[in-house]
């Protein structure tokens, strides 16, 4: 429903009670928008995604090529094949973290209040950055897949590649709700970058993405097995090395939609809520 | 267009805003004027839903602020201090972006943003990105940003701080023309001659509080008294003071050696101040009589001068 405002310089439409529908496509377009303006801005400083890359090489690198022995021979498999996926997954969780990092500089840059002060949805500002950063986690993941070959690794299939490449993305993609919602209450980037820390380096390591759940204590075997890295790291080798895995792929997109079906209302609240 | 009633502000125990009220007719312009810390941001971000309104209300064409807060941001246009421009975008791409999200219609959008790059004298820096930007052309787009959807509220917070005198000539006739084409602006400032030169109506405000308010012309008739502004030597600052005595409202400048002191309607009380000075051997370089302005007006009712307190807001 619309209504005329009459103003000195002629009349105006204002959109009075816009209906459901109504909202939710404003909410696609205004999210398209911030994706668009996301896009240019990372297209334009790609140190994030170059960070992102380098770190997966890193991880790659190193336990191929330090622990591999060590981890592989105890284990009796081939680590490279085993690694692979795992790191696939890493590198799109640093992607989440850099949601948090870029939400929490964006939040303290006066263009935020320009946004807060438009007719916007303003779920868009998180959504529009959460699905710019899943993109820029695509070109991360293809990248980091090409070094891998590079390396020897060899994927099962193509289909399973991308497949592999889509759950990664995915569980990147819950995760950059939560990094939405500790920079939409925090505000503060550098405080932002040690509060990931906290989530990502215990979820990392007690994962399987680096080693086999059996190597590691037994009670500590449950939480391993089940948390949401181990279960993306499983689904993405399962894909990627063409082994089954059906359990491990519901496990690892439950994980992704509770993640978002929590986060995301939490981190648009605490956007929404602004100074005080 | 735009009222404000008892509008009030807390932060913790600090009263950041009191009691403000006002209200702006469509093409009239009203100037908040104030030092640092006055309350003026904290009111123009009350007024444009960026913060919660503790006490008291507000309402743009007809729509409350806090009940209303998305038909209000139909209307309005926010510039300058509490609110930026995308620092990695160009100066175009920022006034698409913000273009889109008015959903203004491609068509009219692209016409849109190019007739207001060239009105505002933009081209020749348009394609760059922000971050490349002197700090006038900065502010200029901040400015422009505000303009892209027409808004008939438009909300300036401090549009001319830092800008050079030639930018700030120039911006200012840009806002005399909007106001001249039915906009109702609220604007922000801590220059009195800025006041003085394109509000209708000025509200001083000092620690969250009106102090004054009026047209320029009244405030400063307010102040009755003309001012005699005396030119004394390099050294005699101090002394020709204590010659002067306890007249209220003395204004010294130690930079160029200048006192204001004013003085009524009656011209020996101006002479007796000369006399005195000159019977006392101060030099005196320099003399006149003049009209006060809003820095004595301002002077006169906080008793310190405009813009130089430093207070975190």
């Amino acid at each position: 429903m619309t209504m005329i405002a009459k103003t000195a310089r002629g009349t105006r439409t204002v959109l009075e009670d816009p209906t459901l529908p109504v909202r939710a496509r404003r909410a696609v377009q205004d999210t398209n928008t911030v994706l668009w303006r996301d896009t240019i801005r990372t297209l334009r400083q790609p140190d994030m995604l170059a960070f992102a890359v380098v770190m997966g090489v890193f991880f790659l690198v190193l336990f191929n090529y330090v622990f591999g022995g060590s981890i592989g021979a105890g284990a009796g498999i081939d680590y490279l094949a085993f690694l692979v996926p795992g790191v696939l997954v890493i590198t799109a969780l640093q992607g989440a973290q850099q949601t948090s990092m870029g939400l929490a500089a964006d939040l303290t840059e006066g263009v935020t209040d320009r946004f807060r002060s438009l007719p916007m949805s303003q779920v868009a500002v998180i959504a529009g950055r959460t699905l710019a950063d899943a993109a820029r986690n695509v070109a991360g993941l293809l990248l980091v897949a090409i070094v891998s070959i590079v390396m020897g690794y060899r994927f099962a299939s193509l289909p399973g590649a991308l497949g592999a490449i889509a759950v990664a993305t995915a569980i990147g993609f819950g995760f950059s709700w939560l990094g939405a919602a500790i920079a939409a209450k925090v505000r503060q980037p550098d405080m932002v970058g040690m509060l990931s820390m906290f989530w990502l380096f215990p979820l990392m390591l007690a994962s399987t993405a680096f080693a086999p759940a059996e190597t590691m204590p037994g009670w500590l075997q449950p939480f391993v097995i089940y948390q949401p890295i181990s279960a993306a790291s499983d689904a993405v080798r399962a894909l990627a090395n063409g082994t089954a895995g059906g359990a491990d792929l519901l496990l690892s997109l439950g994980w992704t939609i509770l993640l978002v079906a929590v986060f995301a209302p939490i981190s648009i609240r605490l956007y929404r809520k602004g100074t005080p | 267009m735009i009222v404000a009633r008892n509008l009030s502000k807390s932060y913790g125990s600090v009263e950041a805003v009191s009691e403000l009220s006002f209200s702006v007719d469509a093409g009239r312009i009203v100037g908040l004027l104030g030092p640092n810390g006055a309350g003026k941001t904290t009111t123009i971000s009350m007024l444009t839903t960026l913060t919660t309104i503790d006490r008291g209300s507000a309402s743009i064409g007809g729509y409350d602020v806090a009940a209303r807060a998305d038909q209000v941001r139909q209307l309005i246009g926010l510039a300058g201090q509490s609110a930026a421009v995308d620092e990695k975008l160009t100066a175009r791409e920022n006034l698409h972006l913000f273009g889109r999200l008015y959903k203004i219609p491609r068509a009219e959008r692209v016409r849109r943003v190019d007739e207001l790059v060239d009105r505002f004298d933009m081209a020749e820096f348009a394609d760059r990105v922000v971050s490349t930007y002197s700090g006038g052309q900065r502010r200029r787009l901040d400015v422009v940003a505000a303009l892209i959807a027409d808004p008939p509220a438009l909300f300036l917070d401090e549009p001319t701080t830092g800008l050079d005198p030639r930018s700030r000539a120039e911006l200012w006739e840009a806002i005399a023309q909007l106001a001249a084409s039915g906009t109702a602006i609220v604007l922000t400032t801590q220059y009195l001659e800025e006041a003085d030169r394109l509000a209708d109506e000025i509200l001083i405000i000092d620690r969250g509080a009106v102090i004054a308010s009026g047209s320029p012309d009244s405030l400063k008739r307010g102040l009755d008294r003309d001012v005699l502004e005396v030119h004394v030597g390099d050294g005699d600052l101090a002394f020709a003071l204590d010659l002067i005595g306890r007249v209220t409202g003395v204004v010294t400048d130690p930079e160029t050696h200048r006192i204001g002191i004013p003085v009524g309607d009656d011209v020996n009380e101006g002479l007796d101040v000369l006399r005195r000075l000159q019977d006392g051997g101060v030099a005196i370089s320099d003399f006149q009589l003049r009209r006060p302005t809003l820095d004595d007006v301002f002077l006169n009712l906080t008793g310190s001068p405009a813009a130089s307190e430093e207070v975190s807001p």
